[in-house]
């Protein structure tokens, strides 16, 4: 043992405060940077994967995600209106491991044991973690519309709000529709992932329609009396699909009282629609193994400090993008990566002991009406006594009345943000 | 005898390691808020195919622009209303952070 002292003292003397945390093994893993595990490889947590590398590689990074790709619901809409392939929105998160040495687990997160600071996977794995950050996106209500449930969703009335085969089976059934069908989207009550999503779809389901079945129309069976960008989307409808789409708020017989897939009808508080396709956007809440995990509130939410991310349920753990409880923040891709810079920053200066930086946010969200017709809605963002507070006086839509090249300008850059956001998350 | 493999082995570690020590960085207040431009306009190492690059762009050149957004002195489709979640001199901290990175 002596000996081994003598070469402690040695290499001290020699390299200076670095090797004073040496042979002690609780802080030879803060020599190391500390271990971090990420749930979840999608905007929230592959950019928070990659930043806490950037910010220092000397951390152990190990991000945990179900899925071999990643499809992004990010320009899904596209792929329906037949201006973007699947592959086109399929990305793998290799140079996550290549280029910044993040850790790559196959695998899905089934428990975690807060005290203990472990997270199981389905094959028996263990991993255990200095701080945990989670990032599992939503979970679709089956039973949050009567009538519904995942096998109709599976076969005639599809969701499309996960990324992947259900984008393709919706797609699959608007071309199979006859020339003067009626498309029905029913989009859900607040809080929901993507708030003009539903909007920019059914704009993306025109401009297919328009090109290919001309006769045919849209109808929204809204839970809601207002909207995302509602002036702008329903000005934009007049000018672009005149005559082809209806909106119907929840007040005024748009709420989904219950479906039923055999008729392909759906019961409204004022009576019965009938569709030739139609796509239920269920409620949502944070992903499952936020909910097992014990993160989440009653409203199936996950509440978090507003300067951090950081949990109010479990200390060393971080939720972030969708299944956060966001305040003003919408559930968006961009409000995800945006987060996941704060969750990187608090992270490792909580890890090194220092304070953490300030935090801001940022949000922007284009939605495509026609191909060059792009509208966006931006924030900045900071946390405040009521949670994540936009800054007074920022931020906003775009203009009601702008001319068609502004329209085209935020088009192109509706491309140029999924190209940046792309690369931001996973390098 | 016995001692060298033991110093050798430590030693590796810690050269294996320094260049991580040296790679650490304090985060500041600035260097976090730049972060968020990267989502739109891309790193020193990315850029996008539509926004202008501004990682190491002149520090006056890029407060100059984000001032004439924030007042509407500059045609823009939305930096406009991003400059008006920032103080002038949060932007101008920007601007230097963003100038240098
Ligand atoms: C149609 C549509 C259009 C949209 N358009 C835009 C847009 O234009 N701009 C924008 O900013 N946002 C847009 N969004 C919203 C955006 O998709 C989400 O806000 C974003 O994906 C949220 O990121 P996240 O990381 O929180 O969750 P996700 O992206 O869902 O990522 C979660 C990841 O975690 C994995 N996971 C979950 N549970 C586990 C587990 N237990 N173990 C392992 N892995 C797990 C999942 O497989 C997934 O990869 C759109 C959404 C939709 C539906």
């Amino acid at each position: 043992m002596a000996k081994q002292t003598f070469t402690r003292r040695h290499i001290l003397a020699a390299t200076g405060a670095a090797a004073a945390v040496i042979g002690m093994p609780h802080i030879a893993r803060a020599q190391n940077g500390g271990r971090v595990l990420v749930i979840g490889g999608g905007f929230g947590g592959a950019t928070a994967a990659r930043y806490i590398k950037l910010f220092d590689p000397g951390i152990e990074v190990t991000l945990i995600e179900r899925d071999p790709a990643y499809v992004t619901c990010p320009f899904s809409n596209y792929v329906l209106g037949g201006i973007r392939t699947i592959e086109d929105i399929t990305h793998r998160r290799d140079p996550l491991q290549q280029r910044y040495g993040v850790k790559l687990v196959h695998g899905e997160a089934t428990a975690v044991d807060t005290n203990a600071r472990r997270v199981r996977l389905k094959d028996g794995t263990q991993l255990n973690y200095d701080r945990l950050v989670v990032a599992p996106g939503i979970e679709l209500k089956y039973d949050g519309v009567p009538g519904w449930n995942e096998q109709a969703a599976n076969t005639v009335m599809p969701h499309a709000w996960k990324a992947g085969p259900q984008t393709l089976l919706l797609k699959k059934q608007l071309e199979a529709m006859r020339d003067g069908g009626t498309v029905i989207v029913a989009p859900p009550a607040n809080p929901f992932r993507c708030p003009p999503g539903p909007y920019e779809r059914v704009s993306m389901i025109a401009w297919y329609l328009k090109t290919h079945k001309p006769r045919s129309k849209i109808l929204i069976l809204d839970a809601k009396d207002a909207f995302s960008k509602q002036g702008l989307f329903m000005g934009a409808w007049e000018s672009q699909y005149p005559g082809m789409i209806t909106w119907i708020a929840g007040k005024d017989g748009g709420k989904v009282e219950s479906v039923d897939p055999k008729s392909m009808t759906i019961k409204t508080g004022f009576g019965t629609e009938k569709g030739d396709v139609i796509n239920i956007i269920p409620p949502q809440t944070a992903g499952k193994i936020a909910l097992d995990a014990g993160l989440a509130e009653a409203n199936g939410w996950c509440a978090i400090d507003p300067a951090s991310f950081a949990s109010r349920k479990a200390a060393h753990v971080y939720v972030l993008g969708d299944a956060s409880i966001a305040g003003a923040m919408p559930k968006s891709g961009t409000a995800a990566n945006s987060q996941a810079k704060v969750v990187a920053a608090n992270v490792v200066s909580s890890l090194r002991g220092t304070q953490a930086p300030a935090a801001v946010y940022h949000n922007t969200c284009y939605s495509l009406v026609t191909p060059e017709y792009g509208i966006s809605v931006t924030g900045t963002y900071r946390p405040g006594p009521q949670g994540v507070a936009e800054v007074p006086n920022s931020g906003g839509v775009s203009p009601v009345r702008a001319d068609a090249a502004f329209r085209k300008s935020e088009a192109e850059h509706t491309a140029g943000w999924y190209a940046g956001i792309i690369a931001d998350t996973f390098g | 005898m016995r001692r060298l493999p033991y110093l050798v082995a430590v030693s590796a570690a810690l050269l294996a390691a320094a260049p991580v020590f040296a790679q650490q960085r304090n985060i500041s207040d600035t260097a976090l808020a730049a972060q968020t431009c990267n989502v739109c306009h891309g790193s020193a190492s990315y850029v996008s195919p539509t926004m202008p690059p501004i990682h190491g762009v002149d520090a006056t050149t890029l407060f100059t622009a984000l001032t004439e957004f924030k007042t509407d002195k500059r045609p823009y489709t939305i930096m406009g209303r991003i400059a008006r979640g920032y103080s002038d001199e949060q932007l101008k901290a920007l601007a230097e952070y963003l100038s240098k990175n």
